[in-house]
């Protein structure tokens, strides 16, 4: 265990640096406002309301519901256990619950101490910036009362914790069939508190606001708002429970209950339909503009590139003759420099009517495309515009499709190579066993190297949604002020907020959110894939 | 693999007929699709190269191919942007990065894959979630722990090696990747190692690592590529050429190269150039499924 | 891979960490250089001696070095560096300037932004917008340059001070931070109309257009010689040529009290209706594909508007395409942006430098390399190697010959007494953005006063949701 941990250590230390910081940063940041200001006045939940309006309640509200609701399962499942398996599950609660308040108290600590430090630049400013008073400066920050007290109380948590875990563990070591219950308590005691934490927030911040608007004599529905969109979303989840579990009853019981599930769903998406649009307009327009294309570029990627990359490798890993060849020309896209090929596809999408592109729509006697400079939905263009189809259903711009070949286009090469080294650890016996067995190639293909390759494919998938949801520089070099917005992302949308506008508090909170997109959808399809992956 | 199967039957069976035909026809078939792939993803790569040959008439005038190639476009690229000034400063850094993240990966992604310990999935989701962040928000964050770390340290980070590789010595994906594969190997090897009386290090250097070989090679072409092709990092890290990477000599030249889309591609072409026969030399390891059997720790 | 390779790989890595390890020997000299020139100091106390009175005083510039982040590149940053190591050899005080190229105007600011957020003291001396400007007082990280401007020992003279432009120092002054004067002008560019004389000869016109109506007409006969949707004038939706064609018809972008954006007064309506209808009657196209140099170098384009900085690549690309298609070279030239005022009125922009606030010697250090670098002489030959306009007018009497080889640029000259600029406001940036977008929205067919009108809408609450965010 020790082993593991120092294992662990050294990568941990600089993923803590340069990748946990960034996120405990903008999860500060986000509850601040201010121009160019890392430490700016507290802002509560501002931004956030300032992106999504009302939405960010029901969010919270949501989230932490999900994490109270975890913690009860977890624990009702060892308790379960703790009677019917005659398990001693129950003398871990305290340790757990023990050692989740002082990671919980860390992490205060934390949020404590960051503002202090953020602050030494400005004190800087001055005085001479050398390396004494800098050092000087945290010294001081860091002995401050507060943060000393902060950190004790945390720390002295902790102790007793998992001292408590060890001392427990150490009682039940010699029994080893004795499953060790601290993990369960641990994580529900982690949700437990920052479902609290996160309902107290919103509490606070709800009747924060209702307070503003009565002073200004104004009216408000949070609350009815919260009510209605929960129930909207509640009953869409009875109506899907409800049809699943249809399938598994007889047919009289089966069709009482989709019945049931459609009119559960039919007044579930009325209510959604009613209020939503209501939410939505009355947050940041850019940014839901830039969601929409953020799960279009996605939608539009993702399968398409995995499945290209798949084709390609299985393809590249038979024995061919110039397979070296075909596997380095694939892999050109990814290696080139964006901005020598962002120049070329440019060239290629231009809106000339002499560009490649539209020179070949002329050879086929179609007329030339705007193509990078076009604003119109693809569906929309297809139908001729005769339909007023909305922005959703009009599709995505043109533009953002051009933008979407340019990333397929690099990205192939990447998942290529990725595949190919999946399909390079799969040991050549089962082939040969394969053979032997008279499998023929599309059997060998579906039976032995899909289910080996099923991490590869888990990891690609993965990645590549995390990626493609945060895409940047393949976006931002193509998109042109003729696509009028279309072609801008989330991630767009937050550079612009960071970068151009300095606007640290609300970057962050969009930034944040994207993250709990990202996060939900990760969750998503792990569930669906741990029913699929095989691990050898 | 389906040709494999193919091709075995066929040796065994030659006299068969419509076996070798069928195998003949999957053959044809794979060609055509790899050829019409590699058409596509080449054209617009081809394209480049093209351009970089032109003069500027037939580089503006959408001219496909140059009438005289220009190879003194490459000798001027090389030139204006200062290659040769900052070429060693990338082998350096992207050498220092992708030799410390494969250590510290491999050694990260054999715990997650091969030891148990509390708080596993704890912290291999806290891993993933460091790679939700859009890079635009971790740049200023980043930059404030760099330059703390250097006035604390005895050696400057600003402005050196350690802000232009240490943050890259480890990442989410490197671990992820890794440990994909590290899970596959059979649990049986770990057994037969600890009979041998190997710990968990050796078995690592000695088993996981060889059988792994085509993750690890993809690890170091992609941290290859990354460390290469990075830009808006070392720009903000650094304010003098001695650390600066050839992709600032790149980015300044464009900015001087301006409208002179052939002097661009030809600069565009020379970065990528080592990239190109890097993978040329690794992408052998890739070429066939290895042999679990045999294999002792 | 065996572990004699593993063994390999971490030797190489650790030879490299050595090998980085080891100091850059050019990190060193700068501090020597410093010494040599402080030991000269010792022998001279006469000259650069501290002020004895004014706020300046008892501070003491000699022999400081100064970093100075710029954003020029190629030959125009290897020219520079000729001129500053002429500072550095023959400046009195013994300064050293140190010039550093730092990528481009938004890597500058990146940098400010990220060293202010950590307490890394940035250059002594930045280049950037006057936007830029207010986003760093708002950290308070600049100095106010009318303390040394003002200083009776090392400031300007009364006649010194009239002979700067008096609209391009004017830029730099902010009323929201007090008055400060943030920035100062090193140089300026202009939005010109480039133009092919020979093409327009061979039309039948005899020069350059002066108004609207001619410069329509003009391009419509390009375009029509051509025949293949090119030949006219090259679209520019970057919110600089609208604010330029704005101007030319006696309107602005920027509300009388300076507080925030006008984009639908008469002019701007006119100008983009103008240019709407040379759209759809052929006259003008877009060409998204990179600078239109070339374009207009190969004569698909008989007009362009942009910046006066491009005048060297213009006649760059005009010498090579002349060259490669063997043909002689158009005559062509530069001329003010097509207006219905009486005198043209020249959109006249660029990066002012400006000096962080710190030790104050390195503030008056910086100051008086920048008092060397406005100096007449210093900007004729600074002029000379960058194509930019000086910031005096006593530059002119400097020139006679670099215009002499350079008639464009002759041209344009003339046109520096007819300044007016665009707005210096916080949002500027952002509201760019949205005024390109509503310029395409218009060309692409929208209603021309609705779109206008909504985009002063916008462009005013993003001004009045940025300063809501400045506290």
């Amino acid at each position: 265990m020790l082993l593991a941990y120092s294992f662990l250590a050294p990568a941990f230390i600089i993923i803590g640096l340069f990748g946990l910081f960034p996120l405990a940063f903008a999860a500060y940041e986000s509850t601040l406002r201010g121009l160019n200001k890392i430490v700016g006045s507290y802002d509560g939940l501002g931004n956030y309301v300032k992106a999504i309006d009302n939405l960010i309640y029901i969010l919270t509200f949501w989230i932490a519901a999900a994490l109270v609701y975890y913690a009860a399962r977890t624990i009702a499942r060892a308790i379960r256990e703790h009677r019917e398996e005659q398990t001693d599950a129950l003398r871990w609660i305290l340790p757990g619950f023990l050692t989740a308040t002082g990671v919980a108290l860390f992490a205060r600590f934390v949020f404590i101490l960051l503002p202090e430090m953020l602050l030494i630049p400005s004190k800087l400013r001055g005085q001479a910036n050398t390396q004494e008073a800098f050092r000087s400066l945290v010294v001081e920050t860091w002995w401050l009362p507060k943060v000393q007290i902060a950190l004790w109380v945390a720390v002295v948590l902790l102790a007793a914790g998992s001292a408590w875990g060890l001392h427990v563990n150490r009682k039940t070591a010699r029994d080893s069939r004795e499953p060790v219950y601290f993990m369960p308590f641990f994580s529900a005691g982690i949700g437990l508190i920052g479902g609290a934490a996160l309902l107290w927030l919103t509490w606070q911040e709800i009747n924060a606001a209702y307070a503003e608007a009565l002073e200004e004599g104004a009216g408000l529905e949070i609350w009815s708002q919260i009510v209605t969109i929960s129930a909207g979303f509640l009953l869409l989840l009875v109506a899907w429970r409800l049809w699943e579990s249809a399938g598994q009853r007889s047919s009289n019981t089966g069709m009482a209950l989709r019945l049931v599930g459609a009119v559960a769903m039919m007044a579930g998406a009325w209510v959604l339909i009613a209020e939503l649009p209501r939410v939505v307009n009355a947050g940041d327009e850019d940014w839901w503009n830039g969601l929409m294309a953020t799960v279009f570029y996605v939608m539009g990627t993702v399968p398409i590139q995995l499945g290209l990359a798949l084709i390609l490798a299985a393809l590249l890993f038979q024995k061919i003759r110039g397979q070296t060849l075909f596997r380095v020309l694939y892999f050109l896209p990814y290696v080139a420099p964006f901005v020598g090929t962002a120049a070329v596809f440019r060239i290629i999408f231009s809106n000339r009517p002499t560009a490649p592109l539209n020179g070949l729509l002329d050879l086929f006697g179609a007329e030339p495309l705007l193509w990078l400079s076009e604003p119109a939905g693809i569906i929309e263009m297809i139908t001729g515009g005769r339909f007023d189809l909305g922005p959703i259903l009009s599709g995505p711009s043109l533009a953002l499709v051009a933008i979407m070949l340019y990333g397929i286009w690099t990205y192939v090469g990447f998942d290529t190579v990725i595949f190919l080294a999946g399909l390079g650890a799969i040991p050549n016996e089962l082939y040969e066993v394969a053979d032997i067995d008279g499998a023929g190639g599309w059997a060998q293909f579906r039976h032995v190297t899909l289910p080996l390759l099923s991490p590869t494919i888990y990891f690609l998938s993965l990645y590549a949604v995390i990626g493609t949801f945060k895409a940047f520089n393949h976006i931002f070099v193509l998109r042109q002020a003729a696509a009028l917005g279309t072609t801008d992302t989330a991630s767009i949308v937050i550079f612009q907020a960071f970068k151009r506008d300095t606007r640290y508090g609300y970057a962050s909170a969009l930034a944040i959110l994207l993250l709990i997109i990202i996060m939900v959808i990760t969750l998503v399809n792990n569930r669906i894939a741990s029913r699929r992956v095989f691990y050898g | 693999m389906a040709s494999n199967a193919v091709a075995g039957r066929a040796v065994g069976t030659r006299l068969v007929d419509p076996a070798t035909r069928r195998a003949a026809l999957n053959k044809l078939l794979i060609y055509a699709v790899l050829i019409f792939g590699a058409v596509v993803s080449v054209l617009p790569f081809l394209y480049t190269v093209s351009v970089s040959l032109m003069n500027l008439t037939e580089a503006t005038g959408g001219r496909a191919l140059p009438t005289t190639p220009q190879w003194s476009n490459y000798v001027e690229a090389w030139h204006d942007a200062q290659f040769s000034l900052y070429f060693m400063n990338s082998v350096k850094i992207t050498l220092i990065s992708v030799g410390g993240a494969l250590v510290f990966c491999a050694l990260a992604a054999y715990a997650f894959a091969q030891m148990e310990f509390p708080g596993k999935s704890f912290l291999f989701t806290l891993l993933l979630s460091t790679l939700m962040l859009p890079e635009a928000i971790t740049w200023v964050p980043n930059f404030i722990t760099v330059s703390w770390l250097g006035r604390i340290s005895p050696v400057p980070w600003l402005n050196n090696w350690p802000s232009l590789t240490i943050p890259f010595m480890a990442s989410a994906f490197g671990i992820f990747l890794l440990r994909q594969f590290f899970q596959q190997i059979p649990r049986e090897l770990w057994d037969s190692a600890q009979i041998d009386g190997s710990g968990h290090l050796r078995y690592l250097l000695r088993v996981v690592l060889p059988l792994s070989s085509a993750a690890v090679m993809t690890l170091v072409l992609f941290g290859f590529v990354g460390a290469w092709n990075a830009l808006a990092w070392p720009i903000l890290v650094t304010t003098t050429p001695d650390w600066r990477p050839i992709s600032y000599g790149l980015l300044s030249f464009l900015d001087e190269a301006g409208a002179l889309l052939h002097l661009q591609m030809a600069g565009a072409i020379i970065t990528m150039l080592p990239i190109v026969v890097l993978y040329f030399f690794t992408q052998r390891h890739f070429i066939e499924g290895i042999a679990t059997t045999g294999l002792k720790g | 891979m065996n572990s004699k390779r593993m063994w390999m790989l971490a030797t190489l890595l650790v030879a490299a960490l050595v090998l980085a390890a080891c100091p850059a020997p050019a990190a060193q000299a700068p501090a020597a250089m410093e010494e040599e020139a402080a030991a000269e100091e010792a022998m001279d106390t006469g000259l650069c001696a501290p002020a004895s009175e004014g706020p300046l005083a008892g501070i003491d510039p000699r022999g400081q070095t100064i970093v100075w982040w710029h954003q020029h590149s190629g030959s125009r940053e290897e020219k520079l560096s000729v001129i500053v190591e002429d500072f550095n050899a023959n400046n009195e005080c013994g300064i050293v300037l140190d010039a550093q190229n730092q990528g481009g105007y938004n890597d500058i600011r990146d940098k400010v932004n990220a060293s202010t957020a950590s307490g890394e003291q940035p250059a002594s001396l930045l280049v950037g917008y006057q936007n830029d400007q207010a986003f760093y007082q708002l950290n308070g990280v600049l100095a106010d340059f009318d303390t040394f401007i003002d200083d009776s020992t090392w400031g300007l003279s009364a006649d010194e001070k009239a002979d700067y432009f008096a609209s391009f120092v004017e830029q730099g002054v902010h009323p929201v931070f007090d008055g400060q004067r943030l920035g100062f002008p090193p140089n300026r560019s202009m939005e010109v109309l480039y133009y092919n004389l020979t093409w327009l000869e061979e039309l039948g016109f005899d020069g350059p257009p002066t108004t609207p109506e001619e410069f329509e007409a003009m391009s419509c006969a390009a375009a029509e010689a051509n025949g293949d949707g090119t030949g006219g004038y090259i679209l520019r939706d970057d919110a600089s040529a609208t604010a330029s064609w704005t101007f030319a018809r006696g309107g602005n972008v920027l509300n009388e009290d300076n507080t925030g954006y006008v984009y639908n007064s008469q002019a701007t309506i006119d100008s983009l209706t103008m240019l709407k209808r040379m759209l759809d009657d052929g006259c003008a196209y877009f060409f998204t594909e990179g600078y239109p140099n070339p374009e207009f170098a190969a004569r698909r384009a008989v007009f362009t508007t942009g910046s006066s900085s491009g005048l060297p690549f213009y006649a760059n690309d005009m010498v090579t395409i002349a060259e490669e298609q063997g043909r002689d070279m158009d005559v062509w030239g530069v001329t003010a942006i097509p207006h219905t005022t009486e005198n043209p009125v020249q959109n006249i922009y660029g990066a002012d430098v400006m000096i962080t606030a710190g030790a104050p010697e390195q503030e008056l250090a910086a100051w008086l390399f920048i008092k060397w670098f406005t100096s007449p002489e210093v900007q004729a030959r600074w002029v000379e190697a960058s194509n930019y306009f000086p910031t005096r007018a006593a530059t002119e009497a400097h020139l006679s010959g670099y215009v002499d080889e350079n008639p464009q640029y002759g041209e344009a000259l003339a046109l520096l007494g007819y300044g007016a600029y665009e707005p210096q406001l916080i949002s500027y940036q952002a509201v760019r953005d949205a005024a390109e977008t509503a310029f395409n929205e218009i060309m692409q067919g929208a209603d021309i006063q609705a779109t206008l009108d909504a985009l002063t809408e916008t462009a005013n609450e993003l001004q009045e949701e940025l300063m809501g965010e400045v506290e």
